[in-house]
């Protein structure tokens, strides 16, 4: 059922036309890279006022991949998340809608599975995708730019969570509320949380002074839907240990820490909302 | 047939908001039967087959395949079913997608797939993609891939739909074939004709219940008449008419009224004592078409909407 799940996916045009785009986004950024490496190199980044060329002097290769890191993350995460909403969203329902699950059903495996099985497909393609961008954005700076990595363990199960969370979102809503509906209310969510997330960060440099409000609306989006934590995680694990720029990492929207408590509660949503998603399929008459 | 039940379904009720589909519905098919349901549109027929094969929940009952409960996968070991309309995806040709469904149920071989496609005409289809297929060749690959290998139980919902003549013939051998076999067939047809010719038994339903079940030679009445083949209609009829048998001309020969059966000898000596020629006499018994029609009339008596 999995496997049939990926072999229909893989048929997709979006699927294939998210590969190309990926494909695209890594040429270009290996462009940039090795265009910065050779400024880099020559020194061309110090042509500013002495006060810059102070900090300037004191970065090390490390920092050019820090900054490269930061800067390609979320634009890659937006088409991940793009793609998993989509897929997400529209494999159950079409499923249904096409008069395959009959066929599916009849079969001798449990509802559980055919459920699992076939909203696992979408998960997989967006983690494969996910992989491939991040792999990218790693493998092609460290050519360039030599630094090691916070913690790459870390950073691919918080992959799995942030993936995770947004997966079985749009799968539970699909379900519920079908197609569309599940595949705006996800993206929205998924918006929300990411704003939320970076502000939260923000804040979290300068204790006590943000309105407690803003503090309170900022936990709950996190509470509500915890991909976020995901995303920050994997960009926390893959930014170099060893550059100098360390503090205040928030304004570029990368955590301080990744607590294993936060990743344990993603886990857990993800869990409840396939749940829930599978509650209602269990239910439904084909 | 053996006289082991392989379907069993007891007081099985089910509504649908505020429509109620099946009614406390008891039904029992034996091993090797071909079972058709019957049964006008909306009567509950598909619901009954749904309920089955666990597609849909009964609010009360009980129904059992080889033994387990429908809601158990182990019920649906062996069992085939097709559903009147299921669009696979285009892209895919039945060799995909046989081995798509091989990889979950694991029950046929290629070459019992193969063989299904050469007795179903369609073996030359097998590499094309179905979105470049007829409907009717489309169904062909479908009965392929769910009747291959030796299923215990096949569901086919309107086996015959979008199939020309030549197609209704070959799924008519099939479903003898499956029978033959050994499998347990249970279709749910519109065609009544098919029907005669491929089942053995017959559920008649109507607004979810059971109205009449039983070998359709059973359910079959004599009609009270009798046929007399005769090249020669006219002075038949008028011989018999003065031995005081009233006839009405029919299509090769004329028909003669016998409300009791047990005149047919009386008749058939009249038919000799005529010196007429004739190449037969016949008692005339009620096709599915009047069986139905009768039942659903016996349902509805007066309104006319079955006769």
């Amino acid at each position: 059922m999995f496997l049939n799940g990926i072999e229909q996916l893989l048929r997709r045009k979006i699927v294939l036309i998210a590969g190309i785009a990926a494909l695209i986004f890594l040429g270009f950024y290996w462009w940039g890279i090795s265009a910065a490496s050779s400024a880099f190199d020559k020194g061309e980044l110090t042509s500013w006022d002495e006060e810059a060329q102070t900090v300037v002097s004191m970065l090390r290769p490390a920092d050019a991949a820090l900054a490269a890191i930061i800067t390609a993350g979320p634009l890659a995460a937006t088409l991940i998340t793009a793609l998993a909403v989509v897929l997400g969203s529209s494999m159950l329902p079409e499923e249904i809608s096409r008069g395959r699950m009959p066929f599916w059903l009849s079969l001798p495996q449990s509802r559980l599975r055919v459920y699992s099985m076939i909203s696992l497909a979408p998960f997989a393609v967006s983690l494969g995708l996910a992989l491939l961008l991040f792999g990218g954005i790693l493998g092609i700076t460290r050519l360039y730019f030599p630094f090691t990595s916070r913690n790459l363990i870390l950073a691919f199960f918080s992959m799995i969570l942030w993936l995770g969370v947004v997966w079985s979102c749009v799968t539970a809503l699909s379900i519920i509320l079908r197609k569309v509906a599940s595949m705006v209310i996800t993206f929205f969510l998924a918006g929300l949380a990411s704003m939320f997330g970076g502000v939260y960060e923000l804040m979290m440099m300068f204790p006590g002074e943000a309105p407690a409000a803003l503090v309170t609306v900022a936990r709950v989006t996190m509470f509500v839907f915890p991909a976020d934590r995901g995303f920050r995680g994997v960009l926390y694990g893959i930014i170099p240990v060893d550059a100098a720029v360390t503090e205040n990492m928030a304004f570029f929207g990368v955590t301080a820490e990744i607590p294993p408590e936060h990743l344990m509660y993603g886990a857990v949503w993800a869990l409840l909302l396939l749940w829930l998603g599978y509650l209602r399929f269990r239910k439904m008459d084909f | 047939m053996r006289e082991e039940p392989v379907i069993l379904v007891s007081e099985i009720s089910k509504s649908y908001r505020k429509v109620r589909a099946l009614r406390d519905l008891d039904l029992t098919v034996n091993c090797g039967t071909s079972f058709s349901l019957l049964g006008p549109n909306g009567a509950g027929k598909t619901t009954l087959m749904k309920i089955l094969l666990g597609l849909v929940r009964p609010d009360s009952g009980k129904a059992f395949l080889s033994d387990h409960p429908v809601s158990s996968p182990l019920a649906r070991k062996g069992v085939r079913f097709l559903p009147e309309s299921v669009t696979f995806p285009d892209w895919a040709s039945p060799a995909i997608l046989f081995k798509q469904l091989e990889r979950i149920r694991g029950e046929a071989s290629r070459e019992d797939f193969d063989r299904r496609c050469t007795e179903l005409d369609c073996i030359h289809l097998i590499d094309r993609p179905v979105g470049k297929m007829s409907r009717g060749q489309r169904q062909r690959v479908a009965l392929s891939m769910v009747t291959a290998g030796s299923p215990s139980l096949v569901f086919l919902d309107e086996p015959s739909s979008g199939l020309d003549p030549a197609g209704r013939i070959l799924v008519r051998n099939l479903i003898r074939r499956l029978s033959t076999e050994g499998s347990t067939v249970m279709i749910n047809s519109h065609l009544l004709g098919e029907v005669e010719r491929t089942c053995d038994r017959a559920a008649f339903i109507s607004e979810g219940r059971l109205m009449a079940e039983g070998d359709i030679d059973t359910l079959s009445r004599q009609k009270g008449l009798a046929l007399v083949s005769t090249a020669d209609p006219d002075p038949m009829r008028a011989a018999l008419s003065a031995m005081g048998f009233s006839c009405r001309p029919a299509e090769k020969g004329i028909t003669a009224d016998l409300p009791d059966p047990s005149h047919f000898p009386a008749l058939t000596a009249s038919v000799v004592e005529t010196g007429i020629g004739f190449t037969g006499v016949t008692l005339l018994r009620e096709d599915l078409e009047e069986v139905f029609l009768r039942i659903m009339g016996e349902q509805h008596p007066g309104d006319g909407s079955f006769s």
